[in-house]
């Protein structure tokens, strides 16, 4: 009974989602107050209802019900307790469902929260969510429906792709759609406005916290992915610029163009439609991910099996959205009253270069991830744009903006002082420039990428530490005084710094792996001892073992410092997974400081040796620890004092409780 | 029924919260510009706290203020004439209402007719092999013993008896498996060693791969006699093109068995395959011609174990692939056609699967009847 | 500055951030894009040695020699043709005899292609697009 009574809740959810999208916008548009609030109802119940279908699907996968076809085709009974749940999104429809359920979700917070909106922009925005809902149900039931069953049931299960058999599945999938479908709150909003014909400050004021969440959102599942590829494909590869890794870094980009345009639109006024027409772009790039990585109109390693059916309707549905938000954007936007002005040299003229160097930077990414589909259907030739082509267009788009990043923070409002500000940041520059030329005359004198990169990290870690250092009053006032100061500063000011320095540690990683990482090949024996950096590495053993649903060759290995001194064991392995007849390998890594020496296993030889890969990768755990920092910013943002009230009606004690606490 | 019950009930509390709103005594409608002047109130207050904190001077502080002072000036000129048109609207309101109250029930109830499966039960595994093992098909049979062992893997001989019920279902990977469990366990002997060798043949499909090679190699170092191990050497050195050592492997052990091994005749018949033409066109000895009767036996024996299989489980393309194409080297074109049929009407006619067999047995000079 | 001019400033700083731009993939879509080959192409449009190509086909049978150390040379095929690969590394987990896979490398002088990258198929329905339909073209694949 419990997976008929998912599948009959996710159709009564359709059929909610589709009173939810017409009704509360009949009402806006009547101005009867009853219709309008249906929305939120119907956003609760349908949140409550996806969950219930989403929860039968799960059960499904813990029991291991082969009558349910989606279950026989990606699980099996041996499968260890935690992959029968995450398996439950490691495939196409289960994802699909996890994906409305997180946009349903997002629904039901706007509805709870949402008390103090506006109630006829309340009302759009519920029935823009309700439409997207209803689309993507509708999709789900009709193309790829989860509860689709066989009869008989077969007693055993195909198992999952056992790349997908990782904790990383248990996290990537659920935060990337967090920040994906996190946008179409934004894009609601936008919509929203144009319906409504009027947009002002306290509307941004709206957008920013479910903006900056969502943006958190992606930065961590983007990390994580990255990080799932590089410890689970064996490549040693951090980033491929695979098109589907473009598609969830396309509304990052545009995503972070977003926030900050957000930010002058809410202080200043200014911006309004241009903002507006980020938030459509932002979550129309997020659609366009999950139309690429569902229609399997591109090759990646991400693609789920293909059907054609499903990519004409995933395109029909970003059409309609897409080509809807732009149509009213171009109808209704001259509507919106212009804002305020500002000096080009300022807070505002500053974010307005951060808003034109990310877009730019994301058009670049885009063109290279779509050229491919463009060349093949206008002359038939098949042909392929990988790395190079983004170093060449992308890093010098996204330099420039690097560079100019510790500068926005430290101007102010509206007339800036170019001068003032770059005597706030001297140190920082000093810090950065000395770092470089020790990284060119110490480390690596072959090139100046590795000094460059390395200044360059520093300059924004450095930045970020004294614009807070500027503020907290450093040099006018003594240490403990400065501290408290820095102590009280608005959350929002601190997250800003954060998340600046986190992009600095992320920088330094790519940089620092990129330029100084080694790398050897060899086949050993036994006792055999490799050199690579300032490490010996002896492959003791190779020796099997058996798991629930593989079977596989564990090599081990000793790693010695260069003094001789035993530094730690590594266990690199090749597996097979039984049920699909699938091998895999799994990298041994050995995690020191920053740093990590990585391997990954080959084939036997004939001669009875081993096929190994040894990588020394410094300073690579910073990507993410620096991907980490800048969520850890955008949630210290998240909670400042005038996000969380966003709200005239707090009551008066909490206004003085946050006051008290912020002063 | 139970299920008709929570889902009339799921129903009706959708419904309900449609309604909700017209339940309610009155829909409060506040002013939207109250929640923009709260918003450039709070504005004031940051830009006061900014000023005491230096980062504005007082011009530009005062600047800023009257900014903020003329947008708040503007919300009051845009206040909104729309309550007006409030009035004579209740007539389409109200239909608007019942028909989204009604469209609740009616949409999700002629959906899921449309695409539920009422009539099939959740079927959790474990339950499913709790049943009365009479009963039970051969597949929960195995399932069972699977699930034994998952928690009992240290039972060799569990895996001993399991393995060649999987070779004889086809399952060779699983039938590997098995045999490595059962030889990590208690110790590799000859029997297993060549029983994971003739799975790994399986595996192969019928090619004996290095890994199967070695497998046999070891066998043979724990028992030099294995016939099974020799045999299939015998069988790797004739894939290798070396007819010599092959033929020189098959003869010995033709000649050292004796009549009840199964493995003489397969050796002569092997053999006989090796020096002269097919089995079918050598009529020479009486003992070929029964070999070959024999493993005529038994392939017939495995296709139609395949057959049933596939009777219970009909969603495995590979499977039929598999049967028909045996059904055609067996010369029994009617049984491919049926076998045919079957296959596409598991997958339902002109589904992607049932035209991609239709194309393969048209290959093998099958056509369905359609 | 007035209101207008400062807004032609804004605009005009993006036209140029994207005419930027536009000459960078311009000229990089020149540069660093590869074509995908599969071995018959090579007769019909042959590629430029030392140019970079994707290679893609089925490893042929019985072809994979594994040299010193970690040297690996193998062939690809399509229906008629086959091309020889060598490579230096770990092949990829699912490479296997018989399997598809795409190579990236260039062409040598004497005909024999050098990769540096090998794919293989990331599951046993994964096979990348260009040579799927390529192989189906030649009747070499079948749709599973």
């Amino acid at each position: 009974m419990s997976v008929e009574l998912g599948h009959f809740a996710l159709i009564l959810a359709f059929a909610l989602s589709l009173v939810q999208a017409s009704a509360p916008l009949v009402g806006a548009r009547l101005g009867n107050g009853r219709l309008m609030q249906i929305g939120e109802p119907a956003a609760i119940t349908g949140f409550a209802l996806i969950t219930l279908a989403f929860a039968a699907l799960m059960l499904a996968y813990v029991q291991s019900d082969f009558s349910v076809l989606n279950v026989w085709e990606n699980s099996h009974s041996a499968k260890p307790l935690l992959f029968k749940l995450t398996g439950t999104w490691g495939n196409h429809e289960g994802s699909m469902l996890l994906w409305v359920l997180i946009l349903s979700l997002f629904g039901a917070m706007v509805a709870f929260f949402g008390s103090n909106l506006p109630p006829s922009l309340r009302a759009n925005v519920l029935a823009v969510q309700g439409m997207i809902a209803s689309a993507f149900l509708l999709f789900i039931l009709a193309t790829s429906n989860p509860f689709a069953r066989l009869q008989p049931a077969p007693i055993e299960g195909r198992d999952l792709n056992p790349i997908l058999q990782d904790v990383g599945l248990a996290v990537h999938p659920p935060l990337l759609y967090l920040g994906y479908v996190g946008f179409s709150i934004s894009f609601s909003f936008a919509v929203a406005a144009l319906l409504d014909g009027r947009i002002d400050a306290a509307w941004a004021r709206w957008v920013r916290p479910w903006t900056l969440a969502a943006w958190a959102f992606l930065t961590g599942g983007i990390a994580m992915g990255s990080y799932w590829a590089y410890y689970e494909l064996g490549w040693g590869g951090f980033w491929f610029w695979d098109p589907v890794e473009n598609a969830s870094f396309l509304p990052w980009l545009s995503g972070t163009a977003l926030l900050h345009s957000a930010l002058v639109m809410e202080k200043r006024g200014a911006l309004k439609i241009w903002t507006v027409l980020l938030a459509i772009l932002t979550f129309s790039l997020s659609l366009l991910g999950t139309f690429l990585v569902r229609s399997g109109v591109l090759t990646s390693v991400h693609t789920f099996a293909s059907d054609p059916a499903r990519g004409v309707f995933i395109l029909a549905i970003l059409m309609l959205f897409i080509g809807g938000a732009l149509a009213l954007f171009a109808w209704r936007a001259s509507a919106l009253a212009p804002g305020g002005l500002f000096h080009p040299i300022s807070r505002e003229g500053a974010l307005v270069l951060n808003n034109l160097l990310l877009t730019t930077a994301a058009a670049t990414v885009l063109v290279g991830t779509l050229y491919p589909l463009l060349v093949e259907a206008v002359t038939g030739d098949k042909i392929s744009v990988g790395a190079p082509f983004f170093n060449l267009t992308f890093l010098p788009l996204f330099l420039p903006l690097l560079l100019a990043m510790p500068f926005g923070p430290v101007l102010a409002w509206k007339r800036g002082d170019l001068v003032a500000a770059a005597q706030r940041l001297h140190l920082a520059f000093a810090v950065a420039a000395i770092a470089g030329f020790m990284v060119y005359f110490l480390v690596d004198r072959a090139t100046a990428f590795a000094a460059i990169g390395v200044g360059i990290g520093l300059w924004l870690v450095c930045g970020a530490i004294a614009d807070l250092a500027v503020k907290a009053g450093a040099g006018k006032v003594g240490p403990v005084v400065g501290l408290r100061r820095l102590w009280g500063l608005p959350r929002a000011m601190k997250g800003t710094a954060l998340a600046h320095a986190g992009m600095g540690l992320t920088v330094l990683g790519v940089v620092c792996v990129t330029t100084l990482e080694a790398e050897r090949i060899v086949t050993m024996q036994p006792g055999d001892r490799v050199e690579i950096s300032d490490f010996s590495l002896r492959f003791d053993d190779i020796r099997p073992f058996t798991g629930p649903n593989y079977s596989e060759e564990q090599a081990f290995f000793t790693l010695f410092s260069s003094g001789g001194r035993q530094i730690g064991e590594i266990v690199s392995s090749k597996r097979f997974y039984t049920a699909r007849g699938m091998p895999t390998t799994e990298a041994g890594i050995e995690t020191l400081l920053l740093s990590q020496l990585y391997i990954s296993i080959g084939d036997a030889t004939s001669a009875g040796g081993l096929v190994v890969r040894v990588w020394w990768k410094p300073m690579v755990t910073l990507i993410w620890l620096g991907a980490l920092v800048m969520m850890i910013g955008g949630t210290v943002s998240l909670l400042d004092r005038r996000l969380r009230i966003g709200a005239p009606k707090a009551s008066p004690k909490r206004r003085l409780a946050t006051a008290g606490e912020g002063g | 029924m139970m299920f008709w019950i929570f889902a009339a009930l799921l129903t009706l509390a959708a419904s309900l919260a449609v309604m909700r709103p017209f339940l309610r005594k009155s829909a409060d409608a506040a002013h939207g510009d109250q929640h923009d002047i709260a918003v450039y109130r709070d504005q004031l207050a940051e830009l006061e706290r900014e000023r005491e904190r230096g980062l504005l001077d007082e011009g530009e502080a005062e600047e800023a203020r009257a900014e903020i002072g003329r947008r708040i000036l503007g919300l009051q000129k845009s206040d909104a004439s729309q309550e007006a048109a409030n009035g004579n609207q209740g007539a389409l309101v109200k239909v608007v209402a019942i028909a989204a109250v009604l469209s609740v029930p009616v949409v999700s109830w002629a959906t899921y007719q449309l695409i539920g499966r009422p009539d099939i039960p959740a079927q959790p595994l474990a339950a499913r092999l709790e049943k009365d093992p009479a009963q039970a098909s051969l597949d929960e049979l195995v399932a069972r013993a699977e699930n034994y062992l998952a928690e009992n893997p240290q039972d060799a001989r569990g895996w001993d008896t399991l393995g060649p019920v999987y070779i004889r279902l086809g399952r060779y990977r699983d039938a590997a498996n098995a045999f490595r469990k059962a030889i990590d366990t208690a110790g590799g002997t000859a029997e297993r060693e060549a029983a994971l060798g003739e799975a790994l043949v399986g595996v192969g499909e019928g090619v004996v791969t290095g890994e199967a090679e070695a497998a046999f190699i070891r066998a043979r170092e724990h028992d030099p006699a294995n016939p099974r191990a020799r045999f299939y050497l015998g069988m790797a050195a004739a894939q290798e093109g070396d007819s010599a050592r092959a033929g020189k492997i098959w003869r010995a052990l033709a000649e050292e068995l004796d009549d009840a091994s199964p493995w003489k005749g397969a050796a002569a018949s092997a053999l006989a395959d090796l020096t002269g033409g097919s089995p079918s066109q050598n009529d020479d000895a009486a003992t070929d011609s029964n070999s070959a009767y024999e493993r005529q036996q038994m392939i017939e024996g495995m296709v139609a174990s395949l057959d049933a299989k596939l009777r219970d489980n009909p969603r495995d393309a590979e499977g039929w692939r598999r049967l028909i194409r045996s059904y055609v080297v067996l010369n029994k074109p009617s049984e491919a056609k049926d076998a045919l049929d079957r296959a596409v009407a598991a997958f339902g006619a002109g589904s992607e699967e049932a035209d991609a067999l239709n194309a393969f047995a048209k290959e093998l000079g099958v056509s369905s009847t359609e | 500055m007035t209101r207008k001019q400062k807004r032609l400033a804004v605009i005009g700083t993006g036209m140029g951030f994207l005419a930027v731009a536009a000459a960078l993939v311009f000229y990089a879509l020149g540069q660093q894009t590869s074509y995908f080959y599969m071995p018959g192409d090579l007769l019909t449009r042959p590629a430029v040695a030392g140019d970079r190509i994707r290679l893609g086909g089925l490893v042929q049978a019985g072809s994979v020699v594994r040299g010193e150390g970690t040297q690996v040379r193998f062939a690809i095929n399509d229906a008629d043709n086959s091309v020889q690969v060598t490579y230096n590394g770990i092949l990829p987990d699912l490479f296997r005899e018989g399997q598809g896979v795409v190579t990236e490398g260039t062409l040598g002088p004497d005909g024999v292609f050098v990769a540096d990258t090998v794919l293989a198929k990331h599951d046993e329905n994964y096979m990348p697009r260009e040579m799927a339909e390529s192989l189906k073209e030649r009747g070499v694949w079948q749709e599973q």
